[in-house]
């Protein structure tokens, strides 16, 4: 695999309408690392997740997964190549049972051949999952819900995970039981991009992290680099609470 | 009028909803996908009627067996009208799909007047005037295989939804679209079948309407209305509560026509239909 | 500057003299069939302009007009029965036509969007039923006849019943202009931007959605009231019938929805093809389905946006506006 990137964004820039939301953003994710994006709330994270995933195209700019060109795909043609998304705000189908969210995850037809291994690794993952498999989804806990959108994803067999502002509105226990299963679902040898507002938390379970501002690049660097910049000290910390 | 015998008109408004159900079928499914309120409904099942005419005199073929043909065909240019009309409207404004729906309507009502003249025609079959007895009292058979051929659609398409992966896009994409296609499906084509399938059950409504009532190229705007009742009784997008919607509109229709006698009958529906809009807009049975 | 006004002045002769021409079409010796397409042109010209109101200015897709004007036509039909004055059988039964839309406002102004759409296709469905089978003044229908003749009008002329629909259609024009210009249709620019920034500065949605309705329903029903003057009869099947919809609809889609001129041109396309396939009907609203599913899918804002493209054509709709 040698240090080749698994995905790899170039000099982008994205608009919605006639705002531009990014601006010549460039992002490399190697095979098997977790890599974290992080930005205040308008920097443009959930656009690049969406960008990545077909729903928006780039105006400029290349996106290269395992060395095709994918900008100009659909999103049932990047999800078909191996890239999945977790959306913000976790976006189950809510008047679907727990089973059935979990099989229209691999609705694609490379997944559909492997979704009775893929969900037993889902049911191993998240127990949870399988006690309450025929519940009716909107009936699930926040965290539950987290549970069956990350799951959902998995049945969709991808390399590359996308999982944007998984811990948005749960319990400190919750979230830590959430990345105990991302860091599993790692070990798979499933890459992982998560989007975070929660800076420390996210630089402890990330290898590497970008940070977004105002749709631009402002800096990137392993998860102990970024700890030591001043500058992220002070814009996210306001004192040193790295290594904690 | 109102001899005494509640029991023949609640009958026949059971029988009768049933083919109100298979009517409105259509119209709650692309609804409850696409949210498209589609105006030209009625005519796309007067079409089904239309077509089953037309095997009828061209080739001599019962119109239920008809349906082996018109039901590809109808499959086909459903799709096709997804694919070419409704799904750019959409990108457009928030208006399109109805004016669209709208335009579809004029040309379907108007190449039917071209091709069948306005004449009101029927589909009439060797056991169209048959009927059969419960006790003394005597039904028409054709309402019978109405209200069966509504529960056998609206079964079909609740075991579709339920049970197969295409059905359940369908119904994933009616209640997330972008978490649809965040799950790898092709919302587009989704909605094409979504369209398609709706009329397939469109040209067996279309059937059944014709083998029941006489059609002109204009019957369609009636039968929209009816539509729009018993989907809007049963609330938009659920099959099984759009079919007893439908049967609560056939009932209100005899009953009504059985206390204030029958001209009175599609008044008192359409009263209805407005009461239920002002005081529960998703339906009895909606969400 | 000066030259430039003198030369917008000049571009408003030939738009002075058409409409001179119109109005004293009947004085001239007009053929009677120039006459009724002149003024259908008028009629439709005042319910277009009313429907783009709803439809294109407020977001209220009203497929409710043929009440309106179905209405108001029987309004004045039963006060000729009753020996009202025919005047008087106008002004009730625009009057009638607003009341009805302040009436129904209550259940549809309940619902959004498309269930708006639904709930006001219902409603002239269910005044034809009414119609049937409620007779006020005269003697029992016979047969399938629910009509009424609209009685003493024998001293109305033809020309005093074009040149009142000559003033609706056209002073349709000036009140669109006036509207838009006053409270009224800042408020309704402000809903169109974004619904709940304008209500939450205090601009008050219902209200000013159901003053446009009212409205529309008012000049819609003026308008049904001289249309059935003109024709002399009136009965439900074809007055409370979706077809008015339709020409209502086609001509402001046609023309440009949303746009001050699109009614005007479109109505003219909407009527010239009637003209022109009179004899055809059918194929008549066939190729006007094809044109309005063509022009929504190639250019949403109708004729008048495909015109907008074009300089001389803004260089003299600046001259027509100032």
């Amino acid at each position: 695999m040698s240090d080749k990137p698994l995905l790899r964004i170039t000099n982008i820039d994205v608009f919605h309408g006639t705002f531009q939301a990014l601006w010549d953003v460039s992002v490399e994710i190697i095979r098997g690392e977790t890599l974290a994006l992080i930005g205040a709330n308008t920097s443009g994270k959930t656009t690049l997740l969406d960008t990545i995933s077909g729903l928006l195209h780039p105006a400029k700019g290349t996106i290269e997964f395992e060395g095709k060109d994918i900008a100009w795909l659909d999103p049932y043609q990047i999800v078909e190549l191996g890239i999945t998304q977790v959306p913000e705000g976790r976006r189950i189908f809510p008047d679907m049972s727990v089973l059935d969210n979990l099989l229209i995850g691999s609705y694609n037809g490379s997944a559909r051949s492997k979704k009775s291994q893929n969900l037993e690794k889902v049911y191993q993952h998240f127990p949870r999952l399988q006690e309450r498999r025929k519940q009716i989804a909107k009936t699930l806990s926040g965290g539950e819900q987290q549970m069956l959108a990350i799951g959902r994803g998995l049945m969709a067999d991808p390399k590359l995970m996308l999982i944007d502002e998984m811990s948005l509105g749960l319990a400190p226990i919750v979230i830590d039981e959430l990345f105990k299963a991302l860091e599993q679902i790692k070990e798979r040898g499933i890459t992982i991009l998560f989007v975070e507002q929660n800076v420390r938390r996210t630089l402890k379970e990330a290898d590497r992290a970008y940070i977004l501002e105002t749709g631009r690049v402002a800096l990137s660097g392993t998860a102990t680099e970024l700890c030591e910049e001043d500058r992220v000290k002070k814009a996210y910390f306001g004192v040193e609470v790295c290594g904690v | 009028m109102g001899s005494g015998d509640i029991i023949t008109p609640l009958v026949m408004g059971i029988l009768l909803g049933g083919l109100y159900a298979l009517i409105a079928l259509g119209l709650s499914m692309v609804f409850g996908v696409m949210r498209l309120i589609n105006l030209a409904h009625g005519d796309l099942v007067i079409l089904g009627s239309y077509g089953g005419y037309a095997l009828m005199t061209l080739l001599g073929l019962d119109p239920i067996v008809g349906l082996v043909i018109s039901i590809p065909l109808m499959f086909l240019l459903g799709f096709a009208i997804q694919k070419y009309l409704m799904g750019r409207a959409f990108g457009i404004s928030s208006e399109a799909p109805l004016i669209i729906a709208f335009g579809i309507s004029l040309v379907l009502q108007n190449a039917n007047q071209i091709l069948w003249t306005p004449l009101s025609r029927a589909l009439n079959t060797s056991y169209s005037n048959l009927s059969f007895s419960i006790g003394l009292r005597q039904f028409p058979l054709t309402y019978l295989l109405d209200f069966t051929a509504g529960i056998i659609v609206m079964l079909a398409l609740r075991a579709f939804l339920i049970h197969t992966y295409l059905g359940k896009a369908i119904t994933a994409a009616s209640q997330d679209k972008k978490a649809a296609q965040l799950m790898g499906i092709n919302t587009k084509r989704v909605y094409g079948y979504a369209f398609a399938i709706a009329m397939i059950s469109a040209a067996i409504a279309g059937v059944f309407l014709g083998m029941t009532f006489p059609f002109t190229p204009t019957s369609g705007v009636s039968f929209l209305t009816i539509a729009f009742g018993t989907v809007i009784i049963g609330g938009l997008g659920s099959m099984l509560g759009t079919f007893i919607g439908g049967i609560i509109l056939g009932i209100v229709q005899t009953l009504g026509g059985y206390f204030f006698g029958p001209a009175s009958q599609m008044l008192i529906v359409y009263v209805i239909v407005l009461v239920v809009l002002a005081i529960r807009p998703q339906g009895l049975f909606g969400r | 500057m000066k030259l430039k006004a003198t030369r917008s002045k000049l571009t408003l002769i030939p738009l002075a003299a058409l409409i001179l021409v119109l109005a004293l079409l009947p004085l001239i010796g007009a053929p009677q069939s120039w006459l009724l397409y002149a003024f259908l042109f008028f009629i439709y010209l005042a319910m277009a302009n009313m429907w783009n109101l709803l439809a294109g200015y407020s977001g209220l897709i009203s497929l409710c007009q043929p009440a309106f004007l179905g209405l108001a036509g029987y309004t004045l039909a039963i006060g000729t029965w009753v020996g009202l004055p025919w005047w008087a059988g106008l002004l009730g039964g625009a009057t009638v036509a607003a009341l009805f839309a302040l009436l129904i406002s209550v259940p549809v102004f309940r619902l959004s969007g498309i269930y708006f759409a639904i709930g006001t296709l219902v409603v002239p469905e269910a005044l034809r039923m009414v119609f049937y089978l409620w007779r006020p003044v005269g003697g029992q229908m016979q047969g399938a006849g629910a009509g009424y003749m609209i009685k003493g009008t024998g001293g109305v002329s033809t020309h005093l019943i074009y040149w009142l629909a000559f003033v609706l259609g056209i002073g349709s024009i000036f009140l669109m202009k006036r509207v838009l210009k006053s409270k009224l249709g800042l408020g309704l620019a402000a809903i169109r931007d974004n619904e709940r920034t304008a209500a939450s500065c205090g601009v008050s949605v219902f209200k000013l959605k159901l003053y446009t309705f009212i409205i529309a329903a008012l000049v819609t029903g003026l308008s049904g009231a001289v249309y059935y003057l003109y024709q002399g009869y009136i009965e439900p099947s074809a007055t409370f019938n979706v077809r008015w919809t339709m020409t209502l609809l086609l001509a402001t889609v046609i023309g440009g929805i949303r746009t001050e001129e699109g009614p005007f041109i479109g109505t003219i396309v909407v009527v010239f093809l009637y003209f022109l396939l009179a004899r055809y009907a059918g194929y008549s609203l066939l190729i006007q389905g094809m044109i309005l599913i063509g022009l929504m899918l190639l250019s949403p804002q109708g004729i008048v946006g495909m015109l907008r493209r074009s300089r001389y054509y803004r260089y003299l709709a600046q001259c027509v506006s100032t």
